[in-house]
């Protein structure tokens, strides 16, 4: 048997680029690689061959058989890349894995608040809830029986001081027992911040609750001006509100800072009129009787202390209307932050 | 305070707008709260605060306006009144409690209504008109500043005052109607037998002026601040008097209120003067002097003074100013006892320039001379960021518990430190335990319809000696849906320990766990959380019948609750590196059946010890609970690692390590190899 290798050639590149399909390819396989297929028919008819043809028609055989499977793997590769790009992946569909928990607006605004102090110098300390009368009062020269007090109602424990005879512990009002805290542990220079919850006995409502968030500033140092506390407390609005805030500085009272002011930010910068001002926080300069009562050299120091409340902040800046919802922990509520 | 325009104007124009008004009283520290419109009259409302008893009063008002506007106050015209003494008619007890009291005698009175006039001012801040001589005093209280109290005369008995303490057991029957005890620590007006006052609070209903009374004594005195604040306090009753007197009055003003009242009571009874008892601790206030420097004037409010400047602007405040050698000395006006210090004379110097107008620069901070420990609060921002990470969101709830909640979460016998004053009894305890407040969030969250809950709050309990820094972590309903399986699964309390596992790595450090009875709890499914050797916290699943008290049901709730404590005071851990191993592993999986009660913490420490140098680490892979083992066992799975760092381990030595645990096992824990 002759065997035109040249024309097999051709004939079988012919048919490779016509096929299109996998039956197709499976056909082509069958009737060349097949047990039936050309291949085997070529070494079949080895037997039969003049010897000196034999090699020849061997070599022939393999080649084809190495043309063939060249073909298949290139036509299956073409034709399972086809299958491929026909069923795209949806990118739309949803990822997969725990959605991301929230931090309380509450830690974030107080985080805020910090880390904008931090930037400037000072460092954060905690003190206590369970505070003394000195600490929350009497060392902010808020004497008992007088009304200065009345700013500070305060929730008493069932707990003896035991620094103190005859005088219940207490709930801190406020975070400015930290000051006194502070100053009686350390000397100046001193810039810190003292965030924390307080407590006042209000009935509840939109606006008032008894637990909540107060974050206290101190900077002490020999020589202290008012205009400093007026450019650190205008810096801290213009990061914490925005550069375009108007901020109004007016006198008010604090018996433990002399002279003592309330900041309050117009509210265009919160897109709620122009005409009205938000008190945001209360501030001064730290009153020599404070220096007095930690003991500290008299005449020595200057500083400036100043106060917020974290809700109040988060409130106004969120543009949240409810003290409530801060404490009810609805989870649509907390997921939206 | 109310201040009515109308009635300003009497005293004095300030030729403005009410906006204006408003603004220029806000920014001088007369914070304007409220703008009200009483017929043609305009009210403001304006907060004064404690350190300014002296603007409690339409004149107090006029003369801050006057010192703001620059602007002059005209006064009242008040008659110098000469009568006979009745001193003797007057007692006071102790001069500490009342340092001056006027008694004036009005005799042949006639109590009528009060003028249209009197009663529209008295109408626009809120006060009710009675008759003539109790509007009068009500109407110079307002006008001056000064409490005052009319008594029907002929019903005092004895015709006398005295100014005394309470005695044990004395009751009183105020203007109101309420019978009130008395004791030791109330200042009292009482006539021969009886209190008829309660001094500086109000007066008693027997001796009020009736349209009948004919004889009326007017009383103006000053009363000891702190005596009154805690008699108003422990009767729980308060008067436009009592705020005035705890606030402190002015003593000079005693004598010009009385003289002022007495003056309208002639003209509008018809009545005639006949009488005046007065006692006082001394002739005349003192006046305090304060001396202030200018240059700290100057450095304070960051401006150049001068002697003259800073005397004009106090001379409108009424302040008498002298100067010697950049030394001022300054006397207040007898109503201004809040200036005691030179800091005091500085805020009202920048009050008078506004505090708007002084310069403002950024401070020059210096390094803090204080150690910080950064660590705690770092840690504890790393445990949001794992939590928040891990799907589950941060709550805060209130530190104050009810007991209930206690009982509720079979935690009664708790111990906990108790409010002495709470408002209600969801403030009666400061909490012991976070959980109850976090069943409370769960039981409202599903409620409104939201049952899938990963919540976690970092705060504080509270015990008798100390407040602990808290985590507690909350996990309840399904996983986040992966849409891939087809399956739903329900948390539960592996997911919980992987939370702690992760906040452990965090920290840096190892915890142990060990069964505990708790009957918040499950007591199938509850642990110590053990760092240390010491108990640190617990985890658990939530026992069914709490659940049950809480209203809780159809789903099961995994809490852990731990001190941070104990964590935030570590140290932080030194990492040395170690060398990564050139040489390959060998790996061999092991399956064992072991009794059910035995931990695979313990197979683990015998595989470990066992091990020796060659064997890197025992991982967990499963464990089998079902039927298809013999009853009272379980099947684990894990697998041993061997690894050198120095050669590649020959298969016989491996083999030989592993043969030795697993026969140390089957020896020690009777488990069955299978």
């Amino acid at each position: 048997m002759q065997w035109n290798f040249q024309d097999i050639h051709n004939q079988v590149q012919t048919e490779a680029q016509a096929i299109n399909s996998p039956q197709a390819l499976e056909a082509f396989r069958l009737k060349y690689l097949g047990k039936k297929g050309l291949v085997t028919a070529i070494f079949a008819s080895l037997g039969e061959a003049e010897p000196a043809q034999k090699a020849a028609i061997g070599k022939g055989a393999n080649d084809l058989r190495g043309l063939v499977g060249g073909l298949i793997a290139t036509k299956s590769a073409e034709l399972n890349c086809a299958k491929t790009f026909g069923e795209q992946v949806d990118f739309s569909l949803p990822g997969t894995g725990e959605p991301l928990g929230h931090t309380h607006i509450l830690t974030q605004t107080t985080q805020e608040i910090i880390s904008i102090f931090e930037q400037m110098g000072f460092v954060t300390i905690e003190t206590p809830e369970i505070e003394t009368e000195f600490h929350n009062f009497t060392g902010l020269n808020i004497p008992i029986d007088h009304p200065s007090r009345d700013a500070f109602d305060t929730f008493y424990l069932d707990a003896q001081d035991p620094s103190s005879k005859g005088r219940r512990l207490l709930l801190r009002s406020h975070t400015s027992p930290g000051q006194v805290r502070i100053m009686k542990a350390h000397n100046p220079p001193m810039a810190v911040i003292v965030p924390g919850r307080v407590y006042r006995p209000d009935a509840v409502d939109a606006s008032h609750s008894f637990m909540f968030h107060q974050v206290e500033g101190l900077l002490v140092d020999e020589k202290v001006q008012f205009s400093e506390l007026k450019g650190l407390l205008t810096e801290f609005c213009k990061r914490f509100f925005g550069p375009k805030v108007i901020m109004r500085f007016r006198p008010h009272f604090f018996p433990f800072t002399e002279p003592s002011a309330e900041v309050d930010i117009n509210a265009e910068i919160l897109g709620i009129g122009r005409k009205k001002w938000l008190e945001i926080l209360g501030c001064g300069m730290v009153n020599p009787k404070v220096f007095e009562a930690v003991g500290y050299p008299k005449a020595k120091y200057k500083g400036f202390a100043f106060g917020m409340g974290v809700e109040r902040m988060a409130m106004l800046k969120y543009g949240i209307n409810d003290i409530r919802l801060f404490y009810e922990n609805d989870a649509r509520f907390l997921k939206q932050f | 305070m109310k201040l009515s325009l109308n009635w300003l104007k009497d005293y004095i124009d300030p030729k403005m707008s009410t906006d204006a008004l408003v603004d220029r009283l806000t920014m001088a520290g007369l914070d304007v709260e409220a703008i009200e419109y009483v017929g043609k009259d305009t009210v403001l409302e304006i907060e004064i605060t404690p350190n300014r008893p002296d603007c409690l009063s339409i004149l107090g008002l006029a003369r801050e306006i006057g010192a703001i506007t620059g602007k002059a106050v005209k006064n009242p015209k008040i008659k110098n009144l000469k009568t006979a003494s009745l001193k003797k008619r007057v007692h006071i007890e102790n001069k500490k409690d009342c340092s001056r009291y006027i008694g004036t005698l009005i005799s042949d009175a006639h109590i009528n209504d009060a003028p249209k006039e009197m009663k529209t001012r008295l109408a626009s801040l809120g006060v009710h008109a009675i008759n003539n001589a109790v509007d009068t005093t009500n109407f110079v209280l307002m006008e001056t500043g000064q409490p005052l109290h009319a008594f029907d005369y002929d019903k005092l008995a004895g015709g006398k005052i005295s100014v005394r303490r309470a005695r044990t057991g004395e009751t009183i029957v105020t203007i109101d109607g309420i019978e009130r005890k008395l004791d030791t620590s109330i200042l009292v007006i009482a006539d021969a037998q009886k209190p008829v006052a309660i001094a500086g609070i109000m007066g008693s209903r027997d001796t009020q002026i009736t349209s009948t009374t004919k004889n009326i004594l007017l009383e103006s005195a000053h009363f000891d601040m702190g005596l009154i604040r805690r008699a108003s306090r422990i009767l729980g009753l308060r008067s436009d008097s009592s705020y005035r007197f705890e606030r402190n009055v002015n003593f000079e003003g005693v004598l010009t209120g009385a003289n002022r009242a007495t003056d309208v009571l002639l003209q509008l009874t018809g009545g005639h003067l006949s009488g005046r008892g007065e006692i006082s601790s001394k002739a005349k206030s003192a006046s305090l002097k304060v001396k202030v420097k200018i240059s700290d004037i100057e450095f304070l409010l960051g401006i150049k003074v001068t002697p003259l400047k800073v005397k004009a602007w106090l001379a409108r405040l009424g302040f008498k100013v002298t100067a010697k050698g950049g030394i001022l000395t300054v006397a207040a006006p007898a109503n201004r006892a809040d200036i005691g210090q030179d800091v005091d004379v500085i805020e009202e110097i920048a009050r008078m320039i506004g505090f708007d107008r002084l310069p403002s620069k950024l401070p020059m901070i210096k390094m803090t001379n204080i150690p910080v420990d950064k660590r705690p609060r770092e840690i504890k921002d790393q445990i949001r960021q794992v939590l928040t990470a891990g799907g589950i969101d941060e709550i805060i709830t209130h530190s104050m518990i009810n007991g209930k909640a206690l009982v509720k979460s079979n935690m009664a016998e708790i111990p906990a430190v108790r409010i002495f004053n709470p408002l209600n009894q969801d403030q009666e305890l400061m909490r012991p335990i976070m959980l109850p407040s976090f069943l409370q969030v769960v039981a409202t969250n599903i409620n409104r319809g939201q049952k899938d809950l990963r919540l976690f709050e970092i705060g504080k309990t509270y015990f008798k000696e100390n407040e602990k820094e808290t985590l507690a972590i909350l996990l309840t309903g399904r996983h986040s849906h992966d849409w891939r399986s087809s399956k739903k699964d329900m948390v539960e309390i592996f997911d919980l320990k992987g939370v702690l596992d992760r906040i452990f790595q965090t920290a840096g450090i190892d915890a142990a766990y060990e069964g505990v009875n708790m009957p918040l709890f499950d007591p199938a499914c509850a642990s110590k959380i053990i760092v240390d050797g010491k108990q640190i916290g617990v985890l658990g699943k939530i026992n069914r019948n709490v659940l049950n008290n809480w209203g809780i049901k159809n789903q099961d709730i995994y809490c852990a609750g731990l001190y941070l404590d104990e964590i935030l005071s570590k140290p932080d851990k030194y990492v040395r590196y170690q060398p990564v191993s050139e040489f390959p592993a060998i790996v061999r999986d092991v399956s064992l059946a072991v009794k059910k009660e035995i931990p695979y913490k313990k197979i683990e420490e015998i595989c470990l010890k066992q091990g020796g140098d060659i064997l890197r680490s025992v991982h967990f892979i499963e464990q089998y609970l079902g039927d298809k083992i013999q009853s009272g066992y379980k099947g684990i799975v894990f697998s041993c690692q061997y690894q050198s760092n120095i050669r590649t381990l020959r298969e016989d030595e491996v083999t030989a390590v592993h043969e030795r645990i697993l026969q140390t096992l089957t020896r020690d824990l009777s488990a069955i190899r299978r």
